[in-house]
C-alpha cells in the first residue's frame, strides 16, 4: 500500500469528464460525476480497453469499446460484457488538490 | 476523455545525419516522411494488448553519454577474454553513437570487416545499399522507420564468403542517461559457407526511472548466404530507467543455417521482436529464448519464422519465468507461404509464474498456406508445483533459494541446447539473471 | 456515447408524437410488402410494431441501431468479403409470405443435388429450399409442446416468447450479449425477428433434445434471429439448432444472437449444425454465462456460408463452474469458416476444455480465434484447448491465432496446435488394404472428426457422414 499522491486539480476535470494519470506501470483515470472525483484502474476488464477512452452516462462509466459499464465509486460492474469489477483507488481532496493512494 | 490521435511527427533531420552518401540520405528523409506518416499502432491490438505504445515516444533527447562502472567493469572483462582468444574480438557501441573497435587484427586478415556503419556506408558502398534497410524498413512499421532516419551510427560486420570465424564477436551496446535516445543499428552481412557467432549485449541505463528514463530503439539486420552459418545471441539486461524497443530479422539463404538466443532480462518495458525468413531449400532455424521478469517489469517479445521457401525447417522453444508484478506478452507466428512445401516448424512456450501479481499473455500463432507440412506448437501456463517447493524448504533450503534452484531446472533444457562453446558464457548470464530474481 | 442516448432519446419522443404526420399512415404489413430495403428507424419501427411488442423493446432495438450506424466494420477478419456487405441493399424484414421463391427453379444446383443424395423428403426439400415457408411436422410439433407444457419448461419462437413471457425477456435479453458489444450484435438488436426462447424452471431434467427444425414456419431459418435460453437451478436441457442439409436463402447477411444462461447447478449444451448456401455470410455472436457449479457445452459444426464468423463464448462466473466447447469447420471451396473460441474464468475452482478441429480443402480458409482469459481472482483453474487443422489440396489454408491472456498465477493452462496434410503413410497403408484412394481420404478425414460426430444425435452424425463424403467426393461447389 503505498502513500498519497497528488495527481491534479478539481478543476483540471470538470464535471463530468474523465482524465488519464501515466503512474509509469499503468494508469489511473480519475473521474467526475455528481456524486464526486473518484479514481479507477484506467483499464477495463472486460478487454483491456482504456476506460478514460470511454464516457460517463447517469453517474456510471461506460467503455468505448464494447459499451462495459462500471460503478465508479465502487469499481462494481454494472453492465455486460464485463463480469469482474475494476480495482479503485482511495481519493481524498485537499483544498484544490486531488490526491489518490496508489500501489508502489 | 477521448485522446486525441498520437501522431508525433519527427522535426527535420539533424546536419549531422545527413553527411552520409546521397543514397542513404535520402532513405532517411523518406523513412522520416513514414513515420510521420503512420499513426501509433492502435492500442489493444495484438501486439500492444497491455503496452501503450505511446511509452516508446521520447519527445526529446538529450544526448548525455552515461558511461557508468558497471559498463566499464564490462568492457576490461571482455578485452582480457579478447586478449585470451577467448572472444575474436570486442566492438562497443556508446548510446549508438560512439562506436570502438577492439582487438580484431588477426581476424581481419581472413577478410572479416568488423567497423562503424557510418564509415562502412561510404567506404563499402557495395555491400551496405544492397542489404541496409533490406529486412527493416518503411513497410515494418512507425518505429522502424524511426530508427531508419535517426540512427546516428552503427555497427557493420561482414564475414566474406568461406571464411569461418571461430571464436565469438561480442558487441557491447550501452544505453544513455536520463532523457537520452539511442537508436543502435547493426547489419551483419554473412556470405557463403562462412561462420560467426555474435554475442550482442545491450546494457546500462539508469538504474532507476524516479529521474526519467532512457530510451533506445534499436534494429538488427541479418543477411546470411547459402550455407553460412550464425549464431546469435542477443542479451538484453539494460537497468530498471530503460525502455527498449527492438526490431530484429534475419533472412538465410539456401542451406543455411541459424541459431538465436534471445534472452530478455532487463529493462522496465521492454519490446523485442525476432524474425527469420527462411529463404531457401534446407534453410534451419532455431530460436531458443528465455525471458525473466521480477519487480514492475513489462517485457514483451515477438518471435516469426517465416517459411519463404520449401523444404525448411524452424522451432522456437521460448520460456518466461514472471516473479513480483512483472508483465509479459509473448506472440510467436510461424508463417509458411503457399509455395513452400515440405516445411517442418515448431513452436514451444512455457510459462512459470512464480507468485500472485504476474501477468502472462501468451498467443502462439499459425498461418499455413501449404499443406505439405509438419507443424506444431504448445503452451503451458503456470505456477511452480508446490510440492517441489516444500521438498527443497524440507531439506533445509530456504525459500528463495528453492524457486532459483527450480526455475534452474526449467531453463536447464534451453541451455542444453546451446552449442558447448558458448554455454559457458550464456550459462552465467543466465545465472546472474537469476540471482537477481 | 452519452450524446447518442441522448439524441436517440429525442427521436423517440418524437416517434411517439407524430409518426403519423411526419410519415402518414402506414400499414405495417402494406409498408413490407411494398419490399423496402435498407435500414433505418422508420423500419425498425414498422418491425416492432408488426410483431407487437412492449415499448421497451421497441427503444432498445432504436438505441441498438443507432449503435450499428455508429460502429465501423471489424478491421480484422476476412476484411475483404466483410467490405464486399451492402448493408443498403439488404432487406431487414420480410413477412414470411415474401420469403418464398417465385420457382423451384431459382435453388441452385448444387443445393438440389445435396438434397437428392442426402435422402431429404419432398417437402422437406421445398421448405429448406425457401420455395415453401411450411414444413409439414406440425404433429411431431404439437405433441412435443403437450409434453413441455406438462413440465413447464417453455419453449417458444423469441416473437412469442416476449409476447407472453415479457418480464422473463425483459429481465435476461441483452443481459449477456449487450447491443453496444459489436456492430453484428448491434444489427441483431436492431432487426431481429424469430429464434428461440427457452425457459427451463428449476429440477428438471430435459430428457429429448429440443429443437428448432420443428417450429413450423420460415422464421427459424431467418437472418436475424435472437435466441435465449434460459435453464434454472439443477435443470438440464440439450437444445439443437440448425440441420446438415443446406439451407438456401436470398438474403446474404445472417447475423444471429444467442444468449445462454446456466443458473447455479444448470447444464445446457447448444448444438449447431450450420450449412448455409455459398452465397451467404454469417455473423454469429454466441455466448453464454454459467453460475456456481453450473455447466455450458458449446458443440458448433460449421459446414455451409460463404463466410462464417463465430466464436462461442463461455463466461465462467461461479466457482466450480466447467465449460467445453467442441467446434469443426469444414471450409471447401470459395468458403472461410473463421470460427472459434472464448472461455473467461471469473471465478475460482472453474475448468474448460477447447477441441477444434479444421479441414480446409480446395482454396478453403479456415481460421481459429480463440481466447483463454482467467482474470486475477480466479484461482486454481484448468484449461485445456488443442486445435488440429487438416489441409487437403494445394490451395489449402490453415490459420490459428489463439490467446491466453493469464491474470492469476494459480493456474494450470495448456495448449497444442498441430496442422498437417492428410498423412502419406495412413493413405498407403488403407490403400493397401483394397480401399480406393478416396475412400481413404474419406476414412481419415471421418477419423478425424470422430471427436464432434460422436456428440451429435445419431440421426445428425449419419447426415453430416453422408454429407462429408458429398464434400470430399467434390461433387458440390
Amino acid at each position: 500500500m503505498g502513500d498519497f499522491r497528488r495527481l491534479t486539480a478539481t478543476h483540471e476535470i470538470p464535471l463530468g469528464e474523465m482524465r488519464s494519470f501515466d503512474l509509469g506501470f499503468y494508469n489511473v483515470v480519475i473521474v467526475h460525476t455528481d456524486d464526486g472525483f473518484f479514481a479507477l484502474r484506467d483499464e477495463c476488464t472486460h478487454d483491456s480497453a482504456l476506460i478514460s477512452d470511454g464516457e460517463l452516462d447517469d453517474g456510471e462509466v461506460v467503455c468505448s469499446r464494447h459499451g462495459a459499464r462500471f460503478d465508479p465509486a465502487t469499481g462494481a460492474v454494472k453492465g455486460p460484457p464485463a463480469l469482474v469489477p475494476i480495482d479503485t483507488f482511495e481519493l481524498k481532496i485537499d483544498g484544490e488538490d486531488i490526491l489518490v493512494r496508489v500501489d508502489d | 476523455m477521448k485522446p486525441t490521435e498520437l501522431t508525433y511527427t519527427l522535426p527535420d533531420l539533424a546536419p549531422e545525419l545527413l553527411e552520409g552518401p546521397t543514397w542513404l540520405n535520402q532513405r532517411r528523409q523518406s523513412l522520416r516522411e513514414t513515420f510521420n506518416s503512420l499513426p501509433l499502432p492502435r492500442r489493444g491490438l495484438q501486439l500492444w494488448r497491455y503496452t501503450d505504445p505511446s511509452r516508446f515516444i521520447v519527445e526529446t533527447a538529450s544526448h548525455a553519454a552515461s558511461v557508468n562502472g558497471k559498463f566499464e567493469a564490462i568492457r576490461t572483462v571482455e578485452q582480457k577474454h579478447v586478449a585470451e582468444g577467448r572472444l575474436v574480438g570486442l566492438v562497443t557501441d556508446i548510446n549508438g553513437r560512439e562506436i570502438a573497435v577492439h582487438g580484431l587484427d588477426e581476424a581481419a586478415k581472413s577478410g572479416l570487416l568488423v567497423m562503424a556503419l557510418s564509415d562502412a556506408a561510404k567506404s563499402h558502398h557495395a555491400l551496405i545499399e544492397p542489404h541496409l534497410y533490406s529486412l527493416v524498413n518503411a513497410q515494418t512499421g512507425k518505429f522502424e522507420a524511426m530508427n531508419g532516419a535517426l540512427w546516428q551510427d552503427g555497427i557493420f560486420i561482414h564475414v566474406p564468403d568461406g571464411v569461418v570465424v571461430d571464436k565469438p564477436l561480442h558487441l557491447l551496446r550501452q544505453a544513455g542517461g536520463v532523457g537520452s535516445a539511442a537508436f543502435p543499428r547493426l547489419l551483419v552481412v554473412v556470405g557463403k559457407n562462412a561462420e560467426i557467432t555474435l554475442i550482442d549485449e545491450y546494457g546500462g541505463g539508469p538504474t532507476d526511472d524516479s529521474a526519467g528514463f532512457a530510451y533506445a530503439n534499436g534494429v538488427v539486420e541479418i543477411v546470411a548466404d547459402e550455407d553460412s552459418r550464425t549464431r546469435y545471441v542477443a542479451l538484453q539486461r539494460l537497468a530498471a530507467g530503460t525502455r527498449f524497443y527492438q526490431t530484429h530479422r534475419a533472412r538465410i539463404g539456401r542451406g543455411a543455417h541459424i541459431l538465436t538466443i534471445p534472452l530478455a532480462f532487463g529493462g522496465t518495458l521492454s519490446k523485442q521482436n525476432f524474425g527469420v525468413i527462411l529463404d531457401g531449400p534446407g534453410a534451419e532455424s532455431q530460436m531458443n529464448g528465455l525471458l525473466f521478469g521480477s519487480g514492475r517489469q513489462h517485457l514483451d517479445n515477438h518471435t516469426l519464422h517465416h517459411h519463404a521457401s520449401g523444404q525448411t525447417r524452424s522451432n522456437i522453444n521460448f520460456k518466461v519465468v514472471l516473479r513480483d508484478r512483472a508483465l509479459s506478452a509473448y506472440t510467436g507466428l510461424i508463417h509458411i507461404e503457399k509455395s513452400a512445401r515440405g516445411c517442418e516448424a515448431y513452436q514451444e512456450n512455457r510459462n512459470l509464474l512464480l507468485n500472485e501479481g504476474t501477468r502472462a499473455e501468451t498467443i502462439p500463432e499459425l498461418e499455413i498456406l501449404n499443406e505439405d507440412v509438419s507443424c506444431s506448437h504448445g503452451a503451458t501456463i503456470g505456477p511452480i508445483d508446490p510440492l517441489l517447493v516444500f521438498y527443497l524448504n524440507s531439506r533445509g533450503i530456504p525459500e528463495r533459494e528453492a524457486v532459483r534452484m527450480i526455475v534452474s531446472g526449467f531453463v536447464a533444457d534451453t541451455l542444453k541446447h546451446v552449442p558447448e562453446d558458448i554455454r559457458e558464457r550464456v550459462a552465467a548470464f543466465v545465472d546472474e539473471r537469476l540471482g537477481n530474481l | 456515447m452519452a450524446d447518442i442516448i441522448n439524441n436517440q432519446k429525442s427521436d423517440l419522443s418524437r416517434f411517439n408524437d407524430d409518426y403519423t404526420a411526419k410519415y402518414g399512415f402506414h400499414d405495417p404489413v402494406d409498408y413490407f410488402h411494398k419490399g423496402a430495403r435498407g435500414i433505418n428507424h422508420e423500419v425498425v419501427e414498422m418491425i416492432s410494431r408488426m410483431k407487437k411488442e412492449p415499448r421497451w423493446m421497441t427503444d432498445r432495438r432504436h438505441e441498438a441501431l443507432d449503435i450499428f450506424l455508429s460502429k465501423p466494420t471489424p478491421d480484422w477478419g476476412n476484411t475483404k468479403l466483410l467490405g464486399e456487405i451492402d448493408y443498403d441493399n439488404i432487406y431487414y424484414f420480410m413477412k414470411p409470405i415474401e420469403r418464398q421463391q417465385d420457382s423451384w427453379d431459382d435453388v441452385p444446383d448444387y443445393i438440389k443435388k445435396t438434397f437428392d443424395r442426402l435422402g431429404i423428403p419432398e417437402a422437406e426439400k421445398r421448405f429448406l429450399g425457401g420455395v415453401s415457408a411450411q414444413y409439414e411436422s406440425e404433429v411431431v410439433y404439437h405433441s412435443m409442446q403437450e409434453d413441455l407444457k406438462k413440465q413447464g419448461i417453455i419453449f417458444l419462437d423469441m416473437d412469442s416468447g416476449l409476447r407472453e413471457h415479457p418480464e422473463i425477456v425483459e429481465k435476461y435479453f441483452g443481459s449477456v450479449i449487450p447491443s453496444t458489444d459489436n456492430k453484428f450484435a448491434a444489427l441483431n438488436t436492431a432487426v431481429w425477428s424469430g429464434g428461440s426462447f427457452i425457459y427451463v424452471p428449476p429440477g428438471i431434467d430435459v430428457r429429448a433434445p429440443l429443437q428448432a427444425y420443428f417450429r413450423i414456419n420460415a422464421e427459424n431459418m431467418g437472418q436475424f434471429e435472437r435466441t435465449l435460453i434460459i435453464v434454472d437451478k439443477g435443470s438440464r436441457v440439450h437444445y439443437i439448432e440448425g440441420c446438415t442439409a443446406p439451407v438456401y436463402s436470398t438474403d446474404s447477411l445472417h447475423s444471429a444472437v444467442v444468449e445462454l444462461i446456466a443458473l447455479e447447478g444448470a447444464y445446457i449444451r447448444y448444438t449447431t449444425i450450420q450449412n448455409w448456401s455459398r452465397n451467404i455470410y454469417n455473423l454469429v455472436t454466441k455466448r453464454s454465462v454459467a453460475h456456481k457449479n453450473a455447466t455450458v457445452e458449446w458443440v458448433d459444426g460449421n459446414l455451409g456460408s460463404r463466410l462464417t464468423m463465430k466464436y462461442p463464448c463461455i463466461q465462467l462466473v461461479g466457482e466450480g463452474a466447467r465449460g467445453e466447447i467442441l467446434s469443426v469447420a469444414f471450409a471447401g471451396v470459395d468458403q472461410h469458416q473463421d470460427a472459434g473460441a472464448k472461455v473467461i474464468h471469473a471465478a475460482s475452482n472453474t475448468s474448460s476444455r477447447i477441441t477444434s478441429k479444421s479441414i480446409s480443402k480446395d482454396n478453403g480458409r479456415t481460421t481459429y480465434r480463440g481466447l483463454v482469459k482467467i482474470h486475477k481472482n480466479a484461482e486454481n483453474c484448468k484449461v485445456s484447448v488443442e486445435c488440429d487443422a487438416l489441409l487437403i489440396g494445394e490451395q489449402a489454408r490453415s490459420d490459428t491465432y489463439p490467446t491466453m491472456e493469464i491474470d492469476n498465477n494459480k493456474v494450470r493452462v495448456e495448449h497444442e496446435a498441430r496442422v498437417s496434410k492428410v498423412a502419406e503413410e495412413q493413405l498407403f497403408y488403407l490403400r493397401s488394404r483394397g480401399l480406393t484412394e478416396d475412400e481413404a481420404r474419406l476414412l481419415i478425414v471421418n477419423g478425424f472428426m470422430e471427436p464432434f460426430t460422436k456428440e451429435l444425435p445419431l440421426e445428425y452424425a449419419v447426415e453430416l457422414n453422408r454429407l462429408i463424403a458429398l464434400e470430399m467426393e467434390g461433387s458440390i461447389g
